[in-house]
């Protein structure tokens, strides 16, 4: 699996780097100016690897980091890795060879990681699916709860009004009629008494009434009143948490200028929140489910096991996160080549290495070391002093041999350092250690042996990097990405180059990606492999980190390109032949008059600066040449195979995954073997070769047969229309069309 | 003496039946009328060779929407226009096969460097000045276009019985006095019904008449414009009695080729 490209948002100074390809040939220069946000770069690739961020990653505005990675894989890898039963995503998958994960952090700075890019469009779609179901589910719910509520309310309302209709009237019959003993003569009050305690009776036969369709509907919505009210419990506590979550992501609670105290509060009910929403949401989907059945009519038991169901099919199938984590485990290694760890120490207890502990200082190192010479533990308790010590005595000597294939730096003619180790047990004097196996490490020097760290910086990082590289090289085990931020900044000049050359030795087993500010760490015939970083204001260090690409390298600032200007020499940005004009790269000298002609013919006004290679395969060194100086150019290449190979090439390289739009291409129609060719016959007779022969072949095959001053003769044909004495007139409708559908092609690259 | 008359009348024998052989392999390089009639709704071609082997040669082919129609006239005829004639129906189907989008002129360019080639023609005095005049067609059945490009050969059109003549460039395919140039080409957008002839020089030239003297080009245009309205197998009939009437007794002196062809 390799990585193909990255993107990173809401890093330090990187507010969003895009998608940006590592390069095809594995090795990846970040170049710019000090805090430029090359390291975030790094330190991103590396994040997304393990997981783990601090706060001062985190931007002001306390956007939360995501750092996303496309992995190219084999195609049918996918449907043979991927453990599913969802028959659907795997065929989907099938045929896919890109991979894309994102890791996204939290607020209290756990992350998780997500399928994205196709597969996680196909799988969010699906998710979304199930949401806007479950979202109509819970409408029902919600509808029903609330019709519950309300009747019940209107119930307890209404017998409110009965009792108050009862007592009313039961002080209205005591009024009038149960005066006992008294026997009184009937006045118009007395009627009128009688008329509100009919009235009264009337409110109260009619509040019953309603009490008694009210109790009825209450009575049709017992069955599910339980579950509802459960229901209405769970959705209740999940919005409180969520609510919570919310108003700790928005920072209301989480501030850098917090105490330290209050953060770790903060971060702990963050993830106890997280926590449990998970757990909930799968009881609350449950639950709306089963209501939702008991609503439809169903009985329980049914409701029950429709809800059990739909659950299990609902974890049955992967989601984003799942996937992701499944397809995480299969990724590179990131590794960041860092000093603690990775310089050779001096001395390095043998059970430090065989218990794995990562702690200790050189670990990585002792361990390279270890792997590159081909041993394990079993090699150290061989019995035989004599057969140990010869053994690592040839040891010595070969690893010295294999390193000084890299490291060419010769204090005199032939005084090259030499690699040693030597297996070694603590005397008495180290009581708890005493009698316990470790390895020292020693770089001699004719004759002077000195411990690594008294060695100079340079020597001991350039060993510890070689180590590095020639055992993650030999692992046999998962690809790895190696992050290495300013590789020998205390090396001489040659020895930078000499790193150069070590990654280019392992760069089929393990990706690079390296800043440096050092003109010597840039390979000027590999330009594609930059990405320069700089800020999008250049002044302005608070200013977010600009990524870009080869072909971008036009928009980079001089400071940014400084490392390429000093090995490259500065660009002739004041002449014409600069970055005002578009420039043009033609296949050779012959091609570059032709067309110097035809532009000529047809009055050609716009800014075009045409360079000649000297032949094809100098193309790439031209385009690395404007590449390095920030110049914008395009190159013109014939039908020719070789030709065509050269081109596919520049563009695999130099421009991989650029847009249509930004083809920095005119390829000519296969009828075109070369410039001359868009003449035709007759006009070439008459205008390059000035003979009357039958020619029934290409006009470039015709040249090349008969070996003709190719060169020579299209200068002149450029001299006779410069100085007007071939005009377009002069040529026939088959040339015109030709040139014209050529200026036309160069006009649309201008 | 009788014995060497015996002798030459086997070789001329031999030779006849050579050339009848040559015949039929000449034949075989044209469209037969079966082939023909799948390409054209209405036509007729009159062929009628001097020799036993012509120097003529009419072509039609059909390749995508395009209907390519064209006649040869090579220089001299019998043997010598025979092989030309061949060497110029393959020059012609190689090009056409190996173009996707034709242009007529173009095709007689091309055309006209391989026969050079072949014939080894650079312009000295030296050389042997064998070339063929041709007139060539081309109808784009999508959108109703012919272009028409000639080499010495005119094209006659006659629509609504107007007649039409497109002249044709004045060199031929081959080597000519003057340096080559390119071959123009001309665009006419057909109707229905219009009628298109390409033919050769034999039938203008032939002498004959009441007073041995050459048919003409004048006489051979009004003729079929008198003829025009006429179905084309009518048409044919009319030039082949009116050819043998002009001819009469008199030799005929060229190989004779007429194409006609109704949209």
């Amino acid at each position: 699996m390799r990585l193909s490209a990255f993107r990173i948002q809401n890093f330090r100074s990187i507010i969003d780097s895009n998608w940006h390809n590592f390069s095809p040939d594995n090795i990846t220069c970040l170049i710019g100016q000090n805090e430029s946000g090359k390291t975030s770069i790094l330190q991103a690739l590396h994040a997304f690897h393990h997981g783990i961020i601090s706060e001062d990653i985190l931007r002001s505005d306390m956007s939360l980091p995501i750092v996303s990675c496309r992995f190219q894989v084999p195609e049918g890898w996918l449907s043979d890795t991927v453990e599913t039963t969802d028959k659907a995503l795997l065929e989907y998958i099938t045929s896919l060879n890109t991979i894309e994960i994102d890791r996204q952090w939290n607020a209290d700075l756990s992350s998780q990681l997500l399928v994205s890019g196709e597969i996680g469009h196909y799988l969010k779609s699906i998710e979304l699916e199930l949401k806007a179901h479950f979202d109509k589910l819970i409408q029902v719910c919600q509808h029903k709860y609330d019709l519950l509520i309300t009747t019940q309310q209107t119930i307890n309302n209404i017998k409110k009004n009965c009792q108050e209709i009862k007592f009313k009237l039961s002080q209205a019959s005591s009024n009038g009629f149960s005066i006992s003993g008294l026997k009184r003569k009937f006045t118009a009050k007395d009627s009128g008494d009688k008329a509100d305690v009919s009235a009264l009776k009337i409110e109260l036969s009619s509040c019953e009434n309603q009490l008694k369709q009210k109790n009825q509907q209450l009575e049709e919505l017992s069955p599910f009143e339980k579950e509802l009210t459960k229901w209405n419990t769970i959705q209740k506590y999940l919005q409180e948490c969520q609510a919570s979550i919310k108003a700790i992501e928005l920072g209301a609670i989480i501030n850098p200028l917090h105490d330290k105290k209050e953060d770790t509060v903060s971060k702990h009910n963050w993830s106890d929140l997280h926590e449990k929403i998970i757990r909930n949401e799968d009881l609350y989907h449950r639950q709306t489910i089963l209501c939702s059945e008991l609503i439809n009519g169903k009985p329980y038991s049914q409701a029950e096991q429709v809800a059990y169901k739909t659950i299990m099919e609902k974890n049955k199938s992967m989601g984003r996160e799942q996937l992701g984590q499944q397809l995480f485990e299969k990724t590179p290694a990131f590794q960041l080549f860092e000093d603690f760890g990775s310089l050779l120490p001096n001395r390095i207890d043998l059970d430090d290495i065989i218990t794995e502990n990562k702690h200790v200082e050189g670990y990585k190192a002792a361990r390279n070391f270890l792997i590159i010479a081909g041993l394990d533990y079993g090699f150290f308790i061989q019995p035989s002093n004599r057969i140990l010590k010869q053994t690592i005595e040839n040891l010595n000597t070969s690893l010295t041999l294999q390193f000084h294939e890299f490291w060419q730096q010769n204090i005199s003619n032939d005084n090259k350092i030499r690699i040693n180790f030597e297996l070694n047990h603590y005397d008495a004097s180290h009581y708890e250690k005493a009698g316990k196996p470790y390895l020292e490490f020693w770089i001699k020097d004719e004759g002077e042996r000195l411990y690594p760290k008294q060695r100079s910086r340079g020597v001991r990082w350039f060993l510890s990097f070689y180590l590095e590289l020639k055992a993650s090289a030999l692992m046999d085990n998962l690809d790895s990405i190696l992050l290495v931020d300013e590789p020998g900044v205390s090396l001489h000049a040659r020895a930078q180059e000499d790193v150069l050359k070590v990654f280019d030795n392992v760069k089929d087993r393990i990706q690079i990606m390296y800043s440096t500010h050092s003109p010597h760490l840039v390979d000027t015939h590999k330009l594609h492999r930059l990405l320069a970083v700089q800020r999008k204001n250049d002044n302005n260090r608070m200013s977010a980190s600009l990524v870009l690409k080869p072909s971008q390298l036009t928009d980079a600032s001089p400071d940014t390109l400084s490392p390429l200007n000093r090995i490259m020499g500065n660009p002739l940005r004041t002449d014409d032949f600069s970055a005002h004009l578009h420039n043009l790269i033609v296949n050779d000298i012959g091609t570059f008059y032709f067309i110097k002609a035809v532009l000529k013919l047809v009055d050609f006004d716009q800014k075009l600066h045409l360079i000649p290679s000297t032949d094809v395969s100098s193309i790439p060194l031209m385009c690395n040449i404007l590449l390095g100086w920030g110049m914008p150019f395009s190159i013109l290449v014939f039908s020719q195979l070789h030709e065509r190979q050269i081109a596919d090439k520049i563009k695999t390289r130099m421009f991989p995954g650029d847009e249509p739009k930004d083809d920095h291409f005119i390829i000519m129609p296969k009828k075109f073997n070369n410039a001359e060719d868009l003449l035709s016959t007759l006009d070439f007779k008459k205008h390059i070769i000035k003979n009357r022969e039958g020619i029934t072949v290409k006009n470039s095959i015709y040249i090349e047969e008969r070996e003709l001053p190719r060169n020579f003769m299209m200068s002149q044909y450029l001299e006779r229309v410069t100085s007007g004495k071939v005009t377009l007139k002069d040529h026939d409708d088959e040339s015109i069309e030709n040139m014209k559908a050529l200026v036309k092609a160069i006009k649309e690259i201008c | 003496m009788s014995s060497k008359t015996n002798t030459c009348s086997l070789e001329d024998n031999e030779y006849l039946s050579g050339l009848r052989y040559a015949r039929m392999i000449q034949r075989s390089l044209m469209p037969e009328p079966s082939a023909m009639e799948k390409i054209l709704n209405d036509y007729f071609v009159l062929n009628l060779p001097k020799d036993i082997v012509t120097g003529d040669f009419y072509y039609v082919h059909q390749k995508d929407k395009y209907t390519f129609l064209a006649i040869g006239d090579c220089t001299g005829h019998g043997v010598p226009g025979a092989l030309l004639s061949i060497l110029g129906i393959s020059f012609l189907n190689e090009i056409i096969q190996s173009i996707t989008i034709p242009h007529a002129n173009r095709i007689l360019n091309t055309m006209r460097e391989k026969v050079m080639k072949a014939l080894r023609q650079t312009g000295q005095i030296y050389e042997t000045k064998d070339s063929i005049d041709m007139s060539l067609c081309i109808i784009d059945q999508e959108h109703q276009i012919l272009q028409y490009a000639g080499a010495n050969r005119p094209l006659l059109f006659i629509r609504d019985g107007n007649l039409s003549i497109y002249q044709p460039d004045k060199m031929p395919i081959g080597v000519a006095p003057i340096i080559e140039h390119s071959f123009k080409v001309t665009e006419i957008e057909l109707r229905s019904n219009d009628l298109i002839y390409l033919f050769s020089d034999g039938y203008a030239d032939q002498f004959g008449g009441p007073k041995n003297k050459k048919f003409k080009y004048r006489r051979f245009r009004d003729h079929l414009v008198a003829i025009q309205h006429l179905p084309m197998q009518e048409q044919y009939q009319s030039l082949m009695t009116t050819f043998k009437k002009w001819k009469g007794d008199t030799v005929q002196i060229d190989d004779v080729l007429v194409m006609g062809i109704k949209i």
